[in-house]
């Protein structure tokens, strides 16, 4: 077996680079979905109202406890049964954001719990309206320690954007299978579709790394 | 007129533990006083519940002869729906012992957030008073310093200022000077002893510092195991305890001393 | 367990509950019931073979990356970065895909046990590393004052500690490597998820089909949350005092 570069250069990296586009768009979408669903779900499962908390704890907890790639057949298959056809790039967002909603809501939760009680306390001896106390008071605090752990999720978010071949979105990893069972070369295109993610999750890294020390810097004057 | 503040039978356990055992207080407006007594024993838990802080489970707290923690429902009361109790807390104020300034905010905005947001100042109206409280308490240049490049005792004035900038009638104070090194605990005790004197604020301390208890009060209360053991005023109440207790602790509080 | 059992039950119910009410096909579940199930006996087999290749390669990586022999330190520290910095898929295809063009053939089983275990192995790694770590400095000391080799030493005094502080990681990278076990899926073999996807594609009974596959992933995952659970209990039984 040997590898042939010339295969690499001209079918390979071309339609890796062409599919780039496909697995970046899902990334970030899920991703953006994942936080902006994940804080409303947390200040959800803390609701004073008991049934709202238990419902919507049971479901994030349900979320958790099965595979994503179910989570991924189940909006795919189901959805048309209720009359909503979606392009499956979009069913996967939906469904990779959401499942990794119920996974932030868990990161929200640690940063909002470790605010010191002394603040909430401040803001009731100062007469702030409960919603006041979330908006202005706890939340803010709550977030810079857990960005951290939030940008974490961008990069377990790109690994799982693979999961997307399943239902026939053409990113990185579905393109590289493709080239294999097309031409019986499955060597370049796996290998070089694991490189392309081994360099992207380092820049992931390094872009999660950026922010962090901003939100420090900015936060912690 | 009635009293500033009433307890009328205030009970709060927590769980097999009874903290405040059926407590009576009546304080009028314009007081000042200290709340001393061993460490442990509950006296902050006075503070808590009447900011609100805690609930009780027995009793009635009272603001100027009006039911607070409660409202009166025929021949009794009934806990209170949090509209009627956010609506008179306004009245009072607190100060604590950790100081609790909300870090993401400047001094001046910290002095700002309630009142534009509880009372419905304007911003300028706001900034305006917050900066005559800060002046104040000695802190005017230092309204755009967040609480983590200020000393402990600067902290605690920005706090007091930011309690006073709500206007509030009944002022507390829980160990207000405990969590501070001893050379920054005079600034503090100084703004304090200048509200007592120049204002007439009616003001409750919880303290340890029982030479300014002495200086600044109109009347000590001595707590111990849920109720309040003796009270009287300054001059006697140090020099001519009456009960036992009250001598034990005012003997091992000079002995440390 | 009780806490875990309700759940199931009361999910379970729900669920039934409502696939019931809308389809009223109860009977159905016959239909291809027994297919989700036989999928689950081999979603099962590859779990338990994984989570053995995942411990194995935990404790020796999380081991390795400690050591002071820099060649096995580098390894581990490869092998690590490798497959926690690509996908699990990646790995997957490139075992039973790539593999047989250099003459290495496995069996899908064979394939995916290795790169599921593997793959978890990455991150159990780092959890069995953080917990050796944790084991307070004393320990080793002891150890060294009362002459233990260091082989012994981390064998039979800092691994035992160690174990209480990784089983809530370790938990949790079970369960996710259990969830996981869909994507062998990808290389036909025939698990929950497959199964439920051919199901579908005949039967076309979506919503019960899904649900109750998910229904049987979510009574899996609860059940290692439980035995994770009673495991911690057993393994903290000497820490009577906390300093």
């Amino acid at each position: 077996m040997e590898w042939d570069w010339e295969f690499t250069w001209n079918r390979v990296l071309p339609a890796m680079l062409e599919a780039l586009p496909v697995t970046i768009q899902a990334t970030v979408f899920s991703f953006v979905l994942a936080v902006v669903v994940g804080l409303p779900l947390m200040l959800l499962r803390k609701s004073s109202i008991r049934l709202v908390s238990v419902v919507v704890g049971e479901f994030i907890e349900f979320v958790r406890g099965t595979p994503l790639l179910v989570q991924i057949f189940f909006l795919f298959f189901v959805l048309p049964e209720f009359g909503i056809t979606l392009p499956p790039l979009l069913t996967g967002i939906l469904a990779i954001g959401l499942y990794n909603a119920a996974l932030c809501s868990e990161v929200f939760r640690a940063g909002f719990d470790a605010v010191p009680k002394g603040q909430w306390e401040a803001a009731t001896a100062l007469n702030l309206s409960p919603r006041r106390t979330l908006t202005a008071i706890i939340i803010p605090q709550s977030l810079p320690p857990i960005v951290p752990a939030l940008g974490n999720y961008l990069i377990v978010i790109f690994k799982e954007t693979p999961l997307l071949s399943f239902v026939a979105v053409a990113e990185i990893m579905h393109v590289a299978k493709g080239i294999g069972v097309e031409t019986y070369r499955f060597t370049e295109a796996i290998t070089i579709a694991g490189i392309l993610f081994l360099i992207l999750s380092l820049i992931a890294a390094a872009l999660v790394g950026i922010v962090e020390r901003y939100v420090i810097r900015k936060v912690y004057h | 007129m009635a009293p500033k503040i009433t307890f009328d039978n205030v009970t709060k356990r927590y769980g097999d533990l009874t903290v405040l055992d059926g407590l009576n207080l009546e304080i009028e407006e314009g007081e000042v006083v200290s709340i001393i007594g061993p460490s442990g024993s509950g006296k902050t838990t006075v503070l808590r519940v009447l900011m609100t802080l805690e609930g009780i489970q027995e009793g009635v707290i009272s603001l100027d002869g009006e039911p607070f923690t409660h409202v009166r429902k025929g021949d009794g009361f009934v806990p209170a729906k949090p509209a009627h109790i956010r609506k008179l807390r306004t009245k009072i104020g607190m100060v604590f012992q950790s100081f609790n300034l909300f870090p993401h905010m400047t001094t001046l905005q910290n002095c700002i957030e309630a009142p534009v947001q509880s009372l419905g100042l304007r911003k300028d109206e706001a900034v305006e008073r917050a900066r005559e409280l800060l002046g104040m308490v000695g802190m005017a240049e230092k309204e755009d310093h967040y609480p983590s490049q200020l000393s402990g005792g600067q902290q605690q004035r920005v706090a007091i200022a930011r309690a006073l900038a709500m206007r509030p009638e009944i002022l507390l104070f829980d160990e207000p000077t405990s969590a501070l090194d001893p050379e920054m605990v005079g600034e503090v005790l100084s703004v304090i002893r200048t509200l007592a004197a120049e204002h007439s604020y009616t003001m409750l301390l919880v303290t340890h510092q029982m030479g300014f208890a002495r200086e600044v009060s109109d009347r000590i209360l001595f707590f111990e195991s849920g109720k309040f053991v003796e009270q009287g005023h300054p001059d006697t109440f140090f020099s001519n305890p009456q009960h036992s207790r009250t001598k034990e602790f005012l003997a091992k509080v000079l002995e440390a001393n | 367990m009780s806490a875990s059992v309700a759940r199931i039950a009361i999910v379970s119910a729900l669920l039934a509950f409502v696939a019931g009410m809308v389809f009223a096909t109860f009977s159905e579940l016959r239909v291809f019931l027994p297919a989700l199930l036989n999928g689950a006996v081999v979603t099962l087999q590859v779990s338990a073979l994984s989570i053995v290749v995942f411990i194995v390669a935990s404790v020796l990586a999380g081991i390795g990356r400690t050591s002071g022999f820099w060649p096995l330190r580098w390894l581990c520290a490869i092998y690590v970065e490798i497959f926690r910095g690509t996908s699990l898929l990646v790995q997957l295809f490139w075992l039973f895909f790539v593999l047989p063009e250099f003459g290495i053939v496995l069996s899908p089983l064979f394939a995916g046990i290795l790169a599921i275990g593997l793959n978890y192995g990455a991150y159990g790694a780092e959890i069995v590393r953080g917990a050796l770590g944790s084991v307070p400095k004393g320990q080793i000391e002891a150890g060294v004052a009362l002459n233990i080799p260091k082989g012994k030493r981390m064998v039979r005094i800092i691994l035992p500690q160690a174990v209480l502080l990784m089983l809530p990681g370790m938990g949790n990278q079970t369960i996710e490597l259990i969830k996981s076990t869909a994507l062998v899926s990808a290389v036909t073999l025939v698990d929950i998820t497959y199964a439920s996807v051919l199901q579908n594609n005949i039967h076309y009974r979506t919503i019960e089909i899904f649900s109750i596959t998910m229904l049987l992933y979510y009574i899996l995952s609860q059940l290692v949350r439980f035995g994770v659970a009673a495991l911690e209990a057993k393994a903290s039984r000497f820490r009577a005092l906390e300093f």
